[in-house]
Parts: C-alpha cells; sequence; structure tokens
C-alpha cells in the first residue's frame, strides 16, 4: 500500500496556509492513493488541523492546490467538495434522530426517498446501529456516538474520508476496541481516509501511511515501521516512541560500515553502510532502548557498548524500563522483557554493560 | 457564508442601530445648543440662512443655565447619590442571594432562578405601585405598626428617599442577581477545594478566592442596577414625592410640563457624559462577555 | 461552585431575599379581590375590579393597543437580535465591529429618559426633513421598542449561540447544505429555545415600557403602562390591583411555558456526557 499509485485520489501541491505573519503549514506536498488510511500525526499547533481544514474546505490555502481526484478544489467549498469529515467532537445534530442525522447529507443532494432510506438503512447495519434509528445523540454513548458520526460521513460515498481526533472524545478503553473497528468499516467500504492525530498509537495502529508534522512543515511519511525503524530526524526519533540519542562525531565512512565518536561513550560507534556525511561532521545516533541489550559481563563486542550503573527501573510488568547512567552522566534507556518470574533482575546502583548491535543504531542528520 | 450573504446580515442591524441609535444622540447635541421658541418644532434651527447668508446659532445658554441654576447640580448630585446607595442595597441582598443560589443543586438551581425573574417579568410599574399601597400613610406598613400600637400616627415612609431606596432595590434586585450568579456558579468547586486544603477557613477563602473571582459578576450587576437608576423617572415620581430630586424626573418636567426641549437635551447630554465612564466600564465587561 | 444541601446561612438569605421579591405582588393580589374601595382596609371577597377593569374602554383600548406594539416590536427584534447575534459570535473581525458591539450592548443600561428623548428628538427631525414619520404613533413606538429590545433579544442568543458547538455548523456544510441552509436546518432549530425566550423578554420589555413610549407616542396611541400612570397618578384604585393581577398571573403562565420549553430543549439538545 506504500508505494503510490499512478493517480492519486489526494494530492496536496506546495500548499502554505498563512493566519497573518504566522504560517501554519508550510510549503506541503503529499500524494495520498485510493483505498489508503493516512495519517498526519503531531504535536499540538503543528499544523496537521489546519492541513485538514483545506481538505475539507473550511479554510483556503494561501499558496499551492489541493487536488481530489485530479480536480483542483482549493477553492470549492465545503459543501460542493465530495469529501466528508467525522468531526472530533461528532458534532452531530441534537435536534436530530440518528437516522435523520445519516440522512441529512443525502437529502442535501436531493435524492429520491426511498433511496435515501435504503441508503441510510445500509450505513446504520454497517455500524451496527439499526436498532438506534430512532434516538437523539443525547441518547447515546461516546462509542455509539461515533459510530453515527461515521455513518454520517460515510453515507455520501465521498471521494476522501476526513477524521479529525476520531479517537479524541472517548475514553481509553474503549479507543482500542474502536480504532480496529473503525478501520474495518473503512476499508469495507474501501474508502480513502485521511485521519489527524497527536497519538502515534493510534496513527500507528489504524494507519497504512504516517507523516509527522511539525511546526507546519512535514518531517517524514512512511509506513508506521519505516517511520520507527528508520526516523530521519532527532524530532521524528523523539516523537514516535522512546529513544536514546547520542551526539557524535564522524570518523570514518565506509560502505559496509562506518565509524562515529561520542563523547558519552569510550568505545568506537558503528553504523551499518555509509553516512552522507563528511568526516568530522556533528551527527546524532539514535538506539531504540529494546534494542539494547543489558550484561553484568563485559560484552565481546569492540565497538557499541558502554558501562554504567543503574540509576532507576521502572517495571511496567510486560517489560522493564531501566534507566542506566554512564560515567559521562548520560542516561540511556533500555528495555527487558520480564519472561521468567524468578530472575535475578538488575537492581539499583548494579554496575551493568550495555551493548547493541550496528544495524540498530540510526544516523540522524538533523 | 458568501460574500453578499454575510454583509447584508451584517448591514441590516448596523442600519438600524446607526439610525434609531446613534443618529438621535447626534441631534439631542445639536439641539442641546439651540434655543426654546414657541413653535413646531418648539427650538430654533443651528444652522440658518438668514438673507442669503449662513449663519450659525450655537447657543451654550442652555448648559449656563444649568450651571446658573443649582436645582440641576442638586438634582444631578442627588441622583448618584441614591443609585449609588441603592446599587450597594442591592449587592448586599442580591449577593447572599446569588450565592445561595449558586450552591445549590442543578434543579432547585433553575427553580430559584426563575423565581428570581418572575418579578421582573411582570409590570415594572405595577411593582413600583405595590409599594406606594404599602408606604403611604394608610398603608399597610403604618396601619400595622398602629394597630399593634407601636406608634400612635403614621410615620412618613411614602414621598421620602427611604421609599425611593426602596423602590430601585426592589425593581433592580434581579439585575443584580443574575450576572452574579452567572459568574459564581462558573466558579470551580476545586478551587475552594484547594483553598481548604492549603489551609484557609472558609470565610477567608470567600474572601480571597470566591470575592476576586466573582468581581467581573459583581461589576456588571452593580452597573446593570447603578446605571439606569440614575436616570430613574418612574420610583422618584412615584414613590419619592415632590421632595425627592432626580434628573431623570427633571428632565421629563423640563420636557413635558415646561415643553423646553433644548434644555432638556443639554440635562440628557451632562447625564450622558455622567454615565460615560460606568457605560464604558459596563461596555468593556459585556463586549467580553459577547465576543469570547 | 459546590452543590449540595442549602446551608442554614443560604436558606434565610434566600427567604429574606424572596420575602422581599414577593410580599409586595401578594399583597397586591390579595387586595384585588377586595370589596372596599380602599386598597388597604380588607372589606370581604369580590370579583368588583375586574368587573369595572373589563367595562373600562380606555383600558380595553390602551391594553389592545399594547399587545399590538408587543408583539410587533418583539418578532421584529428576535429578527434583529438574532442577526446581531450571528454578527458578533460567528462573523470574526470586521471594521466598526466595536463600535456595533457598543451600539448592542449600551440600550442595556441606557436610563430611559435619555432613550426616549433622543428618539422623540429624531422623529421629530426626520418629520421636518423627510416629511416621515407624518405624526407620531403605534409606528414610532414601535421603532423605539424594537430598537431597545433587540440589546436584550442579542445578549439571550448570544450566549446560546457561544454554547453552541462551531462543528455542528460545519458538519452540515460539510454534508453539502449551503451556509443559508445550515442556518435554517441546523442553526435555527437548535437555538430555537433562546428565540423563544428572547421573544418573551421583548414582549414583556415593550408592554412593560412607561417612559419611551410617553416621549415618542402621539395623539390615540396610548399604551397601558401610560394609561396605568396616568391613573395611578390620580391615586390608588384597586382596578389597577385587578389589572395587576391578570398581568402577574398572565406572565407566570408565560414564564412556565418558557421554563418548561426550556428544560425539554435542554433534556434533548445539549450533548451529555457518556452513560
Amino acid at each position: 500500500m506504500s508505494d503510490a499509485a499512478p493517480s492519486p485520489m489526494l494530492e496536496i501541491r506546495n500548499v502554505t496556509k498563512r493566519f497573518g505573519q504566522l504560517s501554519a503549514v508550510k510549503n506541503v506536498s503529499l500524494s495520498i492513493s485510493k483505498g489508503e488510511i493516512f495519517a498526519l500525526l503531531g504535536g499540538s499547533g503543528c499544523g496537521k488541523t489546519t492541513l485538514l481544514r483545506m481538505m475539507s474546505g473550511f479554510e483556503t490555502p494561501s499558496e499551492g492546490a489541493i487536488l481530489i481526484d485530479g480536480e483542483d478544489v482549493s477553492q470549492v467549498p465545503p459543501y460542493k467538495r465530495q469529501v466528508n469529515m467525522m468531526f472530533q467532537s461528532y458534532a452531530l445534530f441534537p435536534h436530530m434522530t440518528v437516522e435523520q442525522n445519516v440522512a441529512f447529507g443525502l437529502k442535501q443532494d436531493k435524492l429520491p426517498k426511498a433511496e435515501i432510506d435504503a441508503q441510510v438503512e445500509g450505513m446504520l447495519k454497517l455500524v451496527h446501529m439499526t436498532e438506534y434509528a430512532k434516538r437523539k445523540p443525547n441518547q447515546l454513548s461516546g462509542g455509539q456516538r461515533q459510530r453515527v458520526a461515521l455513518a454520517r460521513s460515510l453515507a455520501k460515498k465521498p471521494k476522501v474520508l476526513l477524521l479529525d481526533e476520531p479517537m479524541g472524545a472517548l475514553d481509553k478503553k474503549l479507543r482500542g476496541q474502536m480504532q480496529l473497528e473503525l478501520v474495518d468499516i473503512i476499508e469495507s467500504v474501501g474508502v480513502t481516509c485521511v485521519m489527524v492525530t497527536h497519538d502515534q498509537e493510534e496513527a500507528m495502529t489504524m494507519a497504512n501511511r504516517v507523516s509527522i508534522m511539525h511546526l507546519g512543515e512535514i518531517m517524514q511519511v512512511g509506513s508506521p515501521s519505516e517511520i520507527y525503524e528508520f526516523p530521519n530526524s532527532r524530532h521524528t526519533a523523539e516523537f514516535i516512541g522512546s529513544v536514546n540519542i547520542f551526539d557524535a562525531t564522524v570518523q570514518h565512512v565506509g560502505t559496509e560500515s562506518s565509524q562515529l565518536s561520542s563523547e558519552d561513550l569510550d568505545c568506537v560507534l558503528q553504523v551499518e553502510g555509509g553516512i552522507n556525511a563528511l568526516e568530522g561532521a556533528h551527527v546524532g545516533v539514535a538506539v531504540r532502548p529494546e534494542k539494547i541489550y543489558m550484561s553484568r559481563s563485559k560484552p565481546e563486542q569492540g565497538e557499541n557498548w558502554a558501562l554504567g550503573k543503574v540509576h532507576d527501573i521502572a517495571y511496567l510488568g510486560g517489560h522493564s524500563v531501566y534507566h542506566v547512567r554512564l560515567p559521562s552522566g548520560k542516561v540511556v534507556m533500555a528495555t527487558t522483557t520480564n519472561v521468567d518470574r524468578h530472575e535475578q533482575r538488575l537492581t539499583w546502583e548494579d554496575d551493568v554493560y550495555l551493548y547493541w548491535s550496528a544495524s540498530s543504531s540510526v544516523v540522524l542528520y538533523q | 457564508m458568501s460574500k453578499l450573504g454575510a454583509r447584508s446580515v451584517i448591514a441590516v442591524p448596523y442600519i438600524w442601530l446607526l439610525l434609531f441609535f446613534l443618529v438621535p444622540f447626534i441631534i439631542v447635541f445639536k439641539i442641546s445648543f439651540a434655543e426654546m421658541q414657541y413653535s413646531i418644532p418648539p427650538y430654533t434651527e443651528l444652522v440658518e440662512f438668514v438673507d442669503e447668508v449662513l449663519t450659525i446659532n450655537l447657543n451654550i445658554g442652555n448648559y449656563y443655565y444649568l450651571i446658573d441654576d443649582s436645582l440641576y447640580a442638586k438634582a444631578y448630585l442627588s441622583s448618584v447619590r441614591i443609585a449609588f446607595f441603592a446599587t450597594i442595597g442591592a449587592l448586599l441582598i442580591g449577593y447572599p442571594m446569588a450565592y445561595a443560589i449558586a450552591r445549590a443543586d442543578a434543579n432547585t438551581r433553575n427553580a430559584l432562578l426563575m423565581m428570581v425573574m418572575l418579578p421582573s417579568w411582570t409590570s415594572f410599574l405595577i411593582r413600583i405601585y405595590a409599594w406606594v399601597g404599602i408606604l403611604k400613610n394608610n398603608g399597610l406598613i403604618n396601619n400595622g405598626l398602629m394597630s399593634i400600637g407601636i406608634i400612635d400616627e403614621p410615620i412618613a415612609l411614602l414621598n421620602t428617599e427611604l421609599a425611593v431606596y426602596i423602590g430601585i432595590v426592589y425593581a433592580y434586585l434581579p439585575f443584580m442577581v443574575l450576572p452574579i450568579y452567572t459568574n459564581l456558579v462558573k466558579l470551580d468547586n476545586s478551587l475552594l477545594e484547594a483553598s481548604a486544603d492549603l489551609g484557609c477557613p472558609p470565610w477567608k477563602t470567600f474572601l480571597t478566592v470566591t470575592l476576586p473571582l466573582s468581581k467581573a459578576g459583581i461589576i456588571a450587576g452593580s452597573m446593570l442596577v447603578f446605571i439606569p437608576s440614575v436616570g430613574e423617572f418612574v420610583i422618584p415620581e412615584m414613590l419619592g414625592g415632590a421632595e425627592t430630586l432626580m434628573i431623570g424626573k427633571v428632565l421629563w418636567q423640563e420636557f413635558f410640563n415646561n415643553r423646553d426641549w433644548p434644555v432638556a437635551s443639554a440635562v440628557a447630554i451632562v447625564m450622558l457624559l455622567l454615565l460615560l465612564v460606568p457605560i464604558t466600564f459596563f461596555h468593556r465587561y459585556q463586549s467580553r462577555e459577547l465576543e469570547a | 461552585m459546590q452543590t449540595g444541601k442549602l446551608s442554614t446561612w443560604s436558606k434565610s438569605f434566600l427567604s429574606v431575599g424572596f420575602f422581599f421579591l414577593y410580599a409586595p405582588i401578594l399583597i397586591l393580589v390579595i387586595f384585588s379581590f377586595n370589596k372596599s374601595d380602599l386598597v388597604t382596609v380588607w372589606a370581604g371577597f369580590s370579583f368588583k375590579w375586574y368587573g369595572e377593569l373589563f367595562r373600562d374602554p380606555q383600558m380595553l383600548g390602551a391594553a389592545w393597543i399594547s399587545l399590538k406594539i408587543a408583539v410587533l416590536a418583539a418578532s421584529a427584534a428576535v429578527v434583529l437580535g438574532t442577526m446581531a447575534s450571528i454578527v458578533m459570535v460567528r462573523m470574526g473581525d470586521f471594521k466598526g465591529k466595536t463600535a456595533f458591539t457598543s451600539m448592542i450592548t449600551a440600550p442595556l443600561v441606557m436610563p430611559e429618559v435619555i432613550t426616549g428623548l433622543s428618539l422623540l428628538l429624531l422623529f421629530v427631525a426626520m418629520g421636518q426633513s423627510l416629511g416621515w414619520p407624518g405624526e407620531r404613533g403605534m409606528l414610532t413606538i414601535w421603532i423605539a421598542h424594537v430598537t431597545f429590545c433587540t440589546a436584550f433579544v442579542a445578549v439571550v442568543i448570544t450566549s446560546r449561540l457561544q454554547e453552541l458547538d462551531d462543528s455542528i455548523e460545519e458538519a452540515a456544510q460539510d454534508l453539502g447544505a449551503p451556509p443559508w441552509k445550515v442556518f435554517f436546518l441546523v442553526t435555527l432549530p437548535i437555538i430555537a429555545p433562546a428565540l423563544m425566550s428572547g421573544w418573551l423578554l421583548a414582549f414583556t420589555l415593550s408592554l412593560d415600557d412607561l417612559v419611551i413610549a410617553s416621549f415618542v407616542s402621539g395623539p390615540g396611541s396610548t399604551t397601558l403602562p401610560m394609561a396605568v400612570f396616568s391613573s395611578v397618578r390620580m391615586g390608588i384604585s384597586p382596578q389597577i390591583n385587578a389589572l395587576a393581577t391578570l398581568v402577574i398571573l398572565a406572565a407566570t403562565i408565560a414564564v412556565f411555558i418558557a421554563w418548561w420549553f426550556a428544560q425539554r430543549s435542554l433534556k434533548s439538545t445539549t450533548v451529555v456526557g457518556d452513560d
């Protein structure tokens, strides 16, 4: 799915949005193919919501163009776009029943009544809400409201479905369940979907492709595993999951492997393949905590290791996160899976060797 | 919204208010510089062509007259004084009521609030009239006091300043309660709990947390009582008697009895200037509420 | 704010306050059924003052005029007030917005004598220069009432509009309804209870106004408060008590209906938390 199809369903071409002096979205380009579930992920104020509102038509780009199915819709008002949105608050019409809510969009198209009824019935069936058809939104639970909102935005068979923080209004327990249910429904309909979220877990669970936004710019686009395993910047690496980053200087650039030095480590840092930087350049080397091994005895490898003291332990049940302080003062995180119940675990102030393989480290240039 | 649609939605109320709210004040201002004359309308034109020469008759005599005759200064002063003390009276009765209502549970709250508002949905005039029957010499209070022998002859209650105070507090009390209530009900209870948790006794919590946070409501309520009270006509006319001087009554008499429109206009302009500060104060609060 | 059972303090504050508010009204009602001519001496139960009230052509005529003006003024004020609220809540910034909000809020507190005088002078000046309005009467009272009622209606509707989630209107647009349709299909039904209470408020304000109407009325357009005022100036009359009782009865019924509507719409239109 990650390969872009020849003609994208939604294309963002060099879009910039300014509010007065402030640029909320800066020269963003994206291409989303038919049937894809695409997530815009970022913290608050990163511009993801503004981008979504430009797709739906509530904002117009200051520069650039938005194309849906090859047609430039940049100046088309929201009520004339074949794009429908599921709002964060769901925005169900409080004075209408579930049925009337779902039928609202179809009525705007002046479809014959029989067709509207059939369509509404089908949609309610799809989201398992048939028996609640006559209820008003305030008589529904949060999860039920979300289903109605989804049915309402799918009823018009939009070319693109937009989801604004889809789980934002649900409590945590319900989220996991609804995430998968939502994906099932979206995939069964086959609609192209763009979602906005600040929750990385949600983005990675639901989307085929994720883009990380920061300060109005897109930092990285890729599948969830690409983003996690091969972050291209410090920001992405730190935003998704937890990470250890060593400030390092490039020593030697090779084809099989390259070497770097870090003030935090006594040994050489080795990474797989070449580095796109000259010798002497300053870069970051990122290693995820679960890729760091811990041992009481010195590892055999000559590179990518360190000796430290256990500074803090976070026992999380399934796994534990160890914070190990190196002689330089840097604290490195390492996780272990708690496989054995009676294992003699490392404890506070224990000396511990950390080591990781060259293929686990990622060089970050920015 | 489409450009044209949006513009007309703005334009209709805007033009109405300009024409029937702003322009009238400009005309009052203009006529306050005219001279009274026995004609229709009973004032002179400011700009005239006399023998084909444009002449402007600017007459500041009306304002001089207001200064010269101490009646006006007294009337302004006593209006402000009466409005001020009546506002304080309304605040002293209204704040505890608003506080009590805000602390009730949601259902009781709505019922109580409705009970506060209900009297103001009945006629203002009739509510003031009710007090005439209570306060007059052979009214309920005097009759009652005489029948149980506390007094031998009626005490003068009607046609006193006291009666005016009672009337204003009575008529404007809901306008004090409502904004304070709106403010207090929004107050997050955890703030009070935090204060108690940090060792502050309830009375001190009230003074240092509740009261400062309800300031906006107190200001709005006070302005809603004070400003209209300054220009009040019905209450001093019906309860205050000839002795009580209030500027609204003076303006009314100037206009209806003396038919001196220019002086009435000057009285109105000076009253407006007097109220400019409280009105801006109120407006600042209210526009924050409206635009927030 | 902490909710729960009222403390003794709260109860006594409320009792004193409500006694103060309701005792005079109660007395008024009781003495409307008094047989005696004297308002304050009880002489037995009778409906005679109600009979006299309904045989008084002046009062009835004035009441009819007041009702007509109040219905028309309230209706126009609701239209203007709704437009003004939308301008203030939904239109964002535009040139002259400050002036606009000032003109909406100022009438709330403007002393009636000033409003009355200024409007009269406007009508006189317009009559002089434009020949319209030729004479003062119901039309000029209507204009005056619409103007000051609009401010009150705008406050009521504005607070309701602010509570309304923007995204509900956006959702309607997103589903294909152009702005004017969004307003009529979504916004208006949701704020209908506010329009209703705004209308009732404007209606009572108009029905109640003595001062402004006195300034801008003309011969043959005596409103009910003007008739009542000239009658009580002559001295106290139990007939006014009878009228007062009817007004209070009508107001109470109206308020209960409005309250019932508000409660009902509160139940059906606010999106409550998860259940």
